[in-house]
């Protein structure tokens, strides 16, 4: 096979800072993008103890670093959050975020206030068992990856079912444990098949078309891939969890790029280090690349021990200008990336 | 208090016991944690020393299967920036490993070179800690001292990134002796400077950027940065030092090799282990075999657990059910049992937060000497805690462990009296001696619900609450405390 690869990808800059509250994010796991730039970060926050609930929450900003607000929290009561694990926004403004604890999806208005909830534990057609993720699709309808459940669920913005395909194993149009999902203009359905070490392709009505991926930490292949993305040339860019990367595939198969995570400090950052003289004194003067002893799970040790890189990517979304944004949970930012054609 | 003045409990062993499953769920109480019924039929199946090697060598099973679903579901048991976040994540790999012993071993060591979040303020690194000891703590003791004194979590408890060539810094040197390997008593001030000075330049990259952040508490920009290892050769003292008798121009690794050839290393590191594993009381005789066989090994903690194991001392009828449980043991042992938490389940911070409750912060020792075990566990508050958290994880019947229990009891009979229940129960719970007294009270709690049946459809629900009320008087009792 022949390359045709022809963008290139370069590091924008990075947006978030580690925070409870307020500006900044605590283990992000998914966002929205919307116009003029606005994000809605989701905060899982965690772990479950009473003094950390507040820290689930979605984080409204842009991506040139403007914070707007917050609005949300942990909790079991309607409208709360335990283990929230996906937004989306739909044309009228309105907010879904699927809980994988509290099984069900969350509707909120533009501003964050709470309208209803739906969803029903269990395995029949149209329960759910740990919703990983909610996208819209081009008709309006709403994909659910339904975790626990190893299946693809289509719901109405009221959650009514209206179908859905899959079964848990490994053979093409199986699955195990999806996480995030992706569609394209035609309504294809790109599913980040986890625990398979790969990416499903499906038509609108869920038949398979083609996979990504083999198990493996070599180019193209896939350590437990939690997210995709598939942009309008056919692109297709796929978080790959496990090897705490992003590998990026050219309409042709061939991997087109692969991003290890170039962070840098955020506005919010610079804003804590100006008021910490002694702490950025010392952050300049340290090496914040220093070698890594491999002993256990490679990728990741060198993740937790450079700051820059990627530390589990769990989403990855692209807005109209060429901007990939990949949210980088354990290092509670969003790295952002730019295509170049 | 007499918990375990009377090792031997006055034993009556029940009706369905034998010596095989006796001996084999003994070995799993002490390598483990509370076995099922399941491993012990499983260990006796393969016979007690293939059992003894199997546990020996955990890199013959696999890792913990679940790891991966546990970073997914938790993200911050993948950042293990918190420390409740990296209690969870420990006794997920208590419950779930199918490596006891690597993971008996691992909490043994953390025991012994207690290591604390509180002045680290850095979880992620005591766990790094723990897992070194996953990988080596059955390994030649020299290696796990090579480990431990390159281990940043360890570098940074005792200052060590501070012991510098013109200005040594103690604490690691004299704790490495005192508390860690030989035991006050055996050398002198000038081999603690001596140690001290031949461990100068083991330290950590970017030492004042992490101290200041640990100081503060600082995980900002974004979240804590692994330490790592370094050895500054610039800043080592690499003059000639007197150790021990030894002389020459000692380095950290020279100390090691020296210490671990004194007899008084064998000595203490055999009594800490039979400690941990054979009885709370210590017994010279079994000690002085121990230190015999890692004298003759060279330091292999692995063959001497293996003769710990396959010793008569480790078989003795007054070493069973000798020893208090850690709260680390009974709560991730009587999870084990009752199947919960095989999947991530946020309820596992309840569970850690039970842990400490009873005064056991699993990577927040109280001070580098570790806590204090046996009967320390146990006062009036904290028992009640014990005997609380340990019947709230038998209370379902749905779960897996409860339900394997249930269904073994059935086997017994479709209509079980009271004392035959009570038998049933223990044995499905490999439980197989109790005392009197303790049989007297079980029976007692059943004596009003006369024949419990299986064999009605109307009744089956009702006695399946009634072997878990059951369940829950056994883990209430004074054996169940007990390993």
């Amino acid at each position: 096979m022949t390359t045709t690869a022809t963008a290139t990808f370069t590091y924008s800059h990075t947006v978030g800072f580690l925070a409870y509250r307020g500006r900044g994010f605590i283990h992000p796991v998914d966002l929205t993008l919307g116009d003029g730039g606005v994000m809605h970060v989701l905060n899982r926050g965690g772990a479950e103890s009473v003094g950390r609930l507040d820290l689930k929450r979605v984080c409204v900003c842009t991506a040139d670093e403007g914070y707007i607000g917050e609005w949300g929290a942990g909790g079991t009561e309607a409208g709360q959050f335990w283990w929230p694990s996906a937004i989306a926004q739909g044309g009228d403004g309105q907010i879904y975020v699927t809980d994988e604890s509290l099984q069900r999806v969350n509707v909120f208005g533009p501003d964050g206030e709470f309208i209803r909830h739906w969803g029903e534990t269990g395995d029949g057609p149209g329960q759910i068992n740990r919703p990983a993720d909610i996208i819209f699709a081009p008709d309006g309808s709403l994909l659910v990856s339904d975790g626990m459940n190893h299946r693809i669920q289509r719901f109405t913005v009221d959650g009514e079912y209206l179908g859905g395909w899959g079964s848990y194993g490994a053979q093409a149009g199986q699955f195990n444990t999806p996480w995030r999902l992706a569609c394209d203009t035609d309504g294809n359905v790109f599913v980040a098949d986890w625990r398979n070490d790969r990416v499903q392709a499906f038509t609108p009505e869920g038949r398979f078309v083609g996979q990504w991926g083999v198990s493996g930490d070599g180019k193209g292949q896939l350590n437990r891939p939690s997210a995709v993305a598939v942009d309008d040339e056919g692109y297709i860019y796929v978080a790959d969890w496990g090897n705490e990367r992003v590998q990026i595939f050219a309409p042709d198969g061939e991997v087109a790029a692969i991003l290890l995570g170039d962070a840098t400090t955020s506005s919010w950052a610079e804003d804590y280090l100006a008021a910490n003289p002694d702490e950025q004194r010392a952050r300049r003067e340290a090496n914040l690349a220093p070698t890594v002893s491999p002993w256990r799970d490679h990728h990741r040790e060198t993740s937790a021990g450079v700051e820059a890189r990627f530390w589990g990517p769990t989403a990855v979304n692209l807005d109209d200008e060429g901007r990939i944004f990949i949210v980088d949970s354990c290092r509670h930012r969003v790295q952002i990336y730019r295509k170049n054609s | 208090m007499t918990l375990t003045s009377n090792p031997q409990l006055g034993a009556a062993r029940i009706a369905l016991a034998d010596d095989v499953s006796i001996r084999a769920a003994h070995l799993l109480r002490r390598a483990g944690f509370t076995p099922t019924r399941a491993e012990i039929d499983r260990a006796v199946g393969r016979g007690y020393e293939a059992t003894v090697d199997e546990l020996l060598h955990p890199e013959d099973r696999p890792d913990l299967e679940i790891e991966d679903l546990i970073r997914r579901y938790h993200v911050d048991q993948n950042s293990l920036m918190l420390l409740e976040s990296s209690q969870g994540y420990w006794m997920y790999r208590i419950i779930n490993s199918q490596r006891p012993l690597e993971e008996k071993i691992a909490l043994f060591w953390h025991g012994l070179f207690a290591t604390a979040y509180g002045k680290l303020n850095h979880a992620k690194a005591v766990v790094n800690q723990t897992h070194t000891f996953r990988r080596h703590g059955l390994g030649k003791f020299a290696d796990i001292l090579v480990e431990l004194s390159r281990d940043p979590a360890m570098i940074f408890w005792l200052d060590n990134k501070d012991n510098h060539r013109d200005a040594p810094n103690e604490n690691y040197g004299r704790e490495l002796l005192e508390l860690f390997s030989m035991g006050i008593g055996n050398y002198t001030e000038a081999d603690v400077k001596a140690a001290a000075r031949a461990f100068t330049g083991w330290t950590i990259d970017n030492t004042e950027y992490m101290s200041i952040r640990a100081s503060r508490d600082s995980f900002w920009p974004y979240g804590r940065i692994d330490w790592q290892f370094r050895y500054r050769e610039d800043d080592h003292d690499d003059t000639e030092k007197t150790f021990l008798g030894h002389t020459g121009p000692l380095s950290g690794q020279d100390v090691i090799d020296i210490i671990v050839k004194q007899p008084a290393t064998a000595h203490y590191i055999a009594g800490k282990l039979y400690n941990f594993f054979v009885s709370d009381r210590p017994d010279e005789e079994a000690i002085g075999i121990l230190a015999d066989e890692f004298i003759r090994t060279d330091g292999d903690i692995r063959a001497v657990m293996r003769c710990m194991f396959m010793s008569d001392f480790f078989a003795d009828e007054a070493v069973r059910l000798g020893r208090v449980k850690s709260p680390a043991e009974l709560v991730g042992g009587t999870a084990r049992l009752a199947g919960s938490h095989q999947s991530p389940e946020w309820t596992i911070s309840n569970l850690a937060m039970d842990v400490n409750f009873m005064g056991q912060e699993i990577l927040n020792p109280p001070t580098v000497e570790g806590w204090h075990t046996g009967m320390e566990w146990i006062d009036t508050g904290n028992l009640v805690e014990r005997i609380n958290a340990a019947g709230a994880e038998m209370r379902d019947t749905a779960r897996p462990g409860v339900r394997a229990i249930i269904e073994r009891v059935k086997t017994r009979g479709d209509r079980l009296e009271p004392r035959q229940l009570a038998e049933a129960c223990l044995d499905a719970m490999g439980m197989f001696e109790v005392s009197d007294g303790t049989m007297d009270s079980l029976v007692a709690l059943a004596a009003p619900w006369g024949e419990v049946r299986f064999d009605r459809a109307d009744t089956v629900a009702c006695a399946e609450e009634r072997v878990v009320e059951m369940l829950q008087l056994i883990v209430a009792s004074r054996e169940y405390q007990l390993a």
